[in-house]
């Protein structure tokens, strides 16, 4: 068996170079095919990864938990029921990669020319750290001390909306849980930047002490945020919080706050599958087409072959084998390009020329292509498997020949 | 005993609106260690008797026994089988596999027949040896010229010791001088393997040399001369 | 030329399975090309429609350096005069006027921060969908009533109905406070949920009054009766602009930079794959076409010895591969067209297009579009590059001796 396997081997690759201009272009087809899969996978998928990374840090890390009422009527009247010193022993030894309590609340921020919408974030800035979109290293005057900092930090793109600067004075409102308006005065002791430029208007970030006092809310928040290792599989994370907090409480998934992009998520994901096997079928037919070519041209010799005794199957052998190797020659050096591609741009892309079309769909104007291994393994897999497919045709008719009738056959 | 023996053999063939009767209750013995050449005008049954002998066609009707076994009502696969271990085959023209070289072709047979490595690549060598080929082992068939390349074939055909050689017109794309080193080749063979040779062709050099001839004629047996190699 | 067409015709049939592989590369490659280009094109389109009509209109007149600050105080003057008179000389109801603010809405339990909208009660309805789209109440009446209609979100979160009270307090032009307070006469529901969760509309006479505007507004809207008219009818608009005030006219590219960008970032990633198909395709030409003609080495040899020309011979490869490309233009555009036709009637989803949809203002169930454009742009660039990819196996012939031909098997 081995023998003949190994001389089915042999015969397979030095067929594949009897024509070689043939192999070349064939060559150069499914490695420019194998290219554009995996460069054109790492593009969308690092541009997902982005979308979700930056929502969900913001957004709903996630998991989260909240009072059920909150989540259709975010006011602060709908507070968590323990507080926050309690909840803090029951999260911490539980040993989630990050998790924070937060104080989510709509406010209108007022400098003296104008005034905005925003969304009040009270938070502890340690804790925070792990889990926010802003670039800490790119803040403009500092960012907040600690949960009883008194200074507001506001994104650059409102500052200048609002015509304002670092070391003004600016008047936050917003409701009490008695629906009295609660309204006090900061300075802005810090300006942060964020990709996602709508997020510099929509967030300004208190301590989570200051807003507690200016609410009169005692220990109490709205929100525990959670974050685990993979956004794609959250499951793990779910059941543990899960079964830390009491029945009153709602916990819910990223994907379940914002469908756009949980959804967008799967989209993504069947895209990139159904763009790899499109590649593959235009591949297919030339692939199919020169094997046919080659079957056409040796029918004397698979008639030979076939007369001194091999099986018909070693014929069927020898064509799969031959085009699994073309294949496979083309893949290793298609994953190379790709990865040869990939790399040098993987301090990102920028796209600043459609910046705005990017952010409307939620995403930055800076493209951080990344390459997955299993995204990497999925296009290889569909290109020998479903080329092991493609190949069975040709050399199922080669292996029918009658060895009499091959070996006379007049081209 | 018989090395073949084949019984009242009938074959029709279709070609365009005519029946060509190609072997027409045709019976014929060749003992073990025999020297038969077929001889018939083109189109006159001898290469479709060899294929039936050598398990590559089946007849309409009649039977064929190779060495006492019946073959002709044996099943594809065991007739590939057959070919492989017990019959060898030298053809008119394209008998190497084109990308293999003179001894890989010699090999081809026993590779597939599992031969091990060693046991092989001796046997091979020794008989390109033997057929007056040596030094020329690892030549492409591209490399070499026609006689060169029959020579090959035969060395192929006999190492792994078939009880038969089938030869379909060997010499028939080869100058004289060429000719006639490949029929003393085969005469060799006869005499010192005892293998069993049976020759298709209507070249006379051949037929002059062979121990029986056989004339055929529309499939049928005219004449057999028993002659005694020169 | 006819027997050189035949010729060709019948050589691209010596090998039938050959032929057939090649131009069926080519409709496969067509056939997802018309479909795709169709339902970007037509997609795209709605996109646009969809979300000007919402709110934004085709272009809109404004004070200069409005589109970038959005200061209160960046007014257009006598506001209504303005839309009047663009009403009269361009013969069209399509034009309205508004005005607009910041403002705190507050309910009985509830405050949100809202954009307020001061509009012209009769002429909104004719540039934004959103007077049509009210699912409780009604739309705005009168020009001076002190009424607001909101959008579904919004209701929701203040907690409001119909016939309740908003209180609104904001900045009027000049600084000072402003507050009014509203009836809730409409509820809307556009599907869009920034729109439903953030504007609030009150006549234009109202507004005007609460927030110190005198006559003095911020936009004038101003739709075409379809999208390609826009480019002419800004530059009508702005030729009738008062010249001595410092107003532009602003289209919707530059009102919604970021709907032509999404769209053009859309289309480059297409390009990008429509690319690889039809490069691919060109390697299969081209392999095709060579392998072709080292087949026939010898028999062009023998045509050569007999006194044809190289370059004919060049045309005739270059004629076979036009030929086997329009078969497969044809079939492909025909098969393509008739796919695409199809869920052009019966519309296409994908899971997923609820939730995309409604954030680009798109429908959950598209109806491409068969356009002439689409049919053929995709296997035209396709045909073109067969056409290339012959171009070397062509120049081969070229350089072919006789002799040396007829000596190869």
């Amino acid at each position: 068996m081995m023998n003949t396997l190994r001389i089915l081997v042999m015969l397979a690759w030095r067929n594949l170079w009897r024509n070689h201009r043939r192999t070349l272009i064939m060559l150069g087809a499914v490695v420019v095919g194998v290219w554009a899969m995996i460069f054109m996978t790492a593009l969308t998928m690092g541009m997902v990864n982005d979308m979700i990374e930056d929502s969900i840090s913001v957004l709903p890390g996630h998991v989260q938990v909240h009072n059920p009422d909150y989540l259709d009527d975010p006011n602060i009247a709908n507070l968590l029921p323990k507080p926050d010193k309690e909840i803090e022993t029951i999260f911490a030894p539980a040993g989630f990669l990050a998790w924070a309590t937060r104080i989510k609340v709509p406010a209108v921020l007022s400098s003296e020319r104008e005034s905005r919408g925003v969304t009040l974030l009270g938070i502890d800035p340690q804790r925070e750290e792990a889990m926010s979109f802003v670039d800490y290293s790119a803040v403009d005057g500092r960012f907040l001390d600690g949960p009883d900092d008194d200074g507001l930090v506001i994104g650059r793109k409102l500052a200048r909306t609002l015509e304002t600067e670092l070391g003004k004075r600016v008047v936050l409102m917003t409701q009490d849980p008695d629906n009295d308006i609660a309204d006090r005065g900061f300075r802005v002791v810090g300006l942060f930047s964020a990709d996602v430029e709508a997020y510099e208007e929509q967030y300004v970030f208190a301590g989570k002490g200051t807003v507690q006092e200016l609410l009169g809310v005692g220990d109490r928040v709205t929100s525990i945020v959670v974050l685990g290792d993979d956004y794609r599989n959250v499951e793990p994370v779910y059941e543990k919080v899960q079964a830390l907090v009491d029945d009153g409480v709602a916990v819910t998934r990223w994907t379940e706050l914002d469908t756009y992009l949980g959804t967008m998520l799967r989209v993504m994901d069947g895209f990139v599958l159904v763009w790899v096997i499109v590649i593959f079928l235009a591949l297919s037919f030339g692939l199919v087409n020169t094997l046919v070519m080659a079957v056409f041209e040796r029918v004397r010799e698979i008639g030979l072959m076939l007369a001194l005794g091999m099986k018909p199957s070693s014929i069927l052998g020898q064509i799969v084998i031959e085009s699994m190797m073309l294949l496979v020659i083309g893949l290793a050096i298609g994953n190379l390009l790709a990865w040869a591609t990939i790399k040098p741009l993987e301090g990102g892309i920028y796209i600043s020329v459609v910046a705005e079309g990017m952010a409307m769909m939620g995403a930055a104007s800076v493209l951080y292509p990344q390459l997955r291994p299993e995204d990497v393994i999925l296009a290889n897999a569909v290109v020998l498997i479903l080329g092991f497919f493609a190949s069975l045709s040709p050399a199922w008719r080669a292996s029918r020949f009658q060895p009499i009738e091959a070996i006379t056959k007049v081209n | 005993m018989t090395a073949v023996r084949c019984v009242d053999l009938c074959k029709t063939y279709r070609q365009g609106d005519q029946d060509i009767k190609a072997l027409d209750h045709l019976s014929i013995e060749v003992e073990e260690g025999g020297f038969v050449c077929l001889s018939s005008p083109s189109g006159g049954g001898k290469t479709t008797l060899l294929n039936a002998i050598g398990g590559l066609d089946k007849p309409d009707s009649g039977e064929v026994y190779i060495a006492g076994e019946r073959i002709d009502n044996l099943s594809k696969g065991d007739l590939a089988e057959l070919r492989l271990h017990r019959i060898g085959f030298v053809f008119q023209a394209f008998n190497l596999i084109p990308v293999l070289s003179a001894r890989e072709n010699v090999e081809f047979v026993m590779q597939v027949q599992g031969v091990p490595a060693a046991e092989r690549r001796g046997k091979s060598l020794e008989i390109l040896e033997e057929v007056g080929l040596q030094g020329l082992e690892d030549r492409l068939p591209s490399e070499m010229s026609g006689g060169q390349q029959q020579r090959v074939a035969v060395a192929r055909a006999i190492v792994s010791n078939p009880a038969l050689v089938l030869a379909d017109e060997p010499t028939a794309n080869l100058d004289s001088k060429t000719a006639d080193e490949l029929i003393d080749l085969f005469k060799h063979l006869n005499e010192h393997h005892g293998t069993t040779f049976i020759i298709a062709t209507h070249d006379q050099r051949v037929m002059a040399y062979a121990k029986r001839l056989v004339r055929m004629l529309d499939g049928r047996i005219v004449e057999q001369i028993d002659q005694n190699a020169a | 030329m006819n027997l050189v067409l035949r010729l060709a015709w019948r050589n691209l049939w010596r090998q039938p399975r050959r032929t057939w592989l090649t131009a069926g590369a080519m409709v496969f490659s067509n056939v997802l090309l018309v479909f795709m280009i169709s339902l970007q094109f037509g997609m795209y389109r709605l996109m646009i429609d969809n979300s000007l009509q919402a709110f934004t209109g085709h272009m809109q007149v404004q004070a200069r350096g409005y589109i970038d600050d959005k200061k209160m105080r960046q007014t257009v003057p006598d506001i209504v005069a303005l839309a009047n008179e663009l009403r009269a000389e361009l013969n069209s109801d399509a034009v309205a006027a508004r005005a607009t603010a910041f403002a705190l809405a507050s309910s009985e339990d509830r405050s949100y921060g809202i954009a307020v909208f001061g509009v012209e009660t009769q002429f909104e309805p004719r540039v934004s969908n959103i007077p049509g789209l009210v699912s409780e109440g009604r739309y705005l009446e009168s020009n001076d009533a002190a009424e607001i209609v909101i959008g579904a979100v919004l209701a929701r979160n203040l907690k409001v109905g119909i016939g309740d009270e908003l209180t609104l307090l904001g900045s009027g032009r000049d600084g000072s406070f402003a507050a009014v307070v509203a009836d809730v006469v409409g509820i809307f529901d556009s599907g869009v949920a920034e729109l439903d969760r953030t504007i609030a509309e009150m006549p234009l006479g109202l507004f005007q009054d609460v927030f110190y505007m005198r006559e003095t507004g911020h936009q004038v809207v101003v739709n075409a009766p379809r999208l390609g008219q826009v480019a002419e009818l800004k530059q009508r608009v702005a030729a009738l602009l008062p010249e001595d005030e410092d107003l532009v006219v602003q289209d919707w590219d530059a009102l919604l930079p970021g709907l032509k960008q999404a769209i053009q970032a859309d289309i480059s990633s297409a390009v990008f794959m429509y690319a690889v198909l039809v490069i691919l395709v060109a390697f299969s030409v081209l392999n095709t076409q060579l392998m072709s003609v080292l087949e026939r080495t010898h028999e062009f040899g023998i045509v050569l010895a007999l006194g044809l020309k190289p370059g004919r011979l060049g045309r005739l490869v270059m004629l076979e591969t036009a030929l086997m490309g329009l078969i497969g233009l044809f079939l492909g555009a025909l098969i393509g067209g008739a796919v695409t036709a199809w869920l052009g009637v019966h519309g296409f989803t994908m899971p997923g297009m609820d939730e995309m949809g409604a954030k680009f203002n798109l429908p959950s169930r598209l109806h491409p579009d068969v356009t002439i454009a689409s049919l053929l742009s995709g296997p035209l660039v396709v045909f073109l590059f067969s056409l290339l990819a012959s171009v070397y196996p062509a120049l081969r012939l070229r350089r072919l001796q006789p002799v040396e031909a007829m000596r190869s098997a």
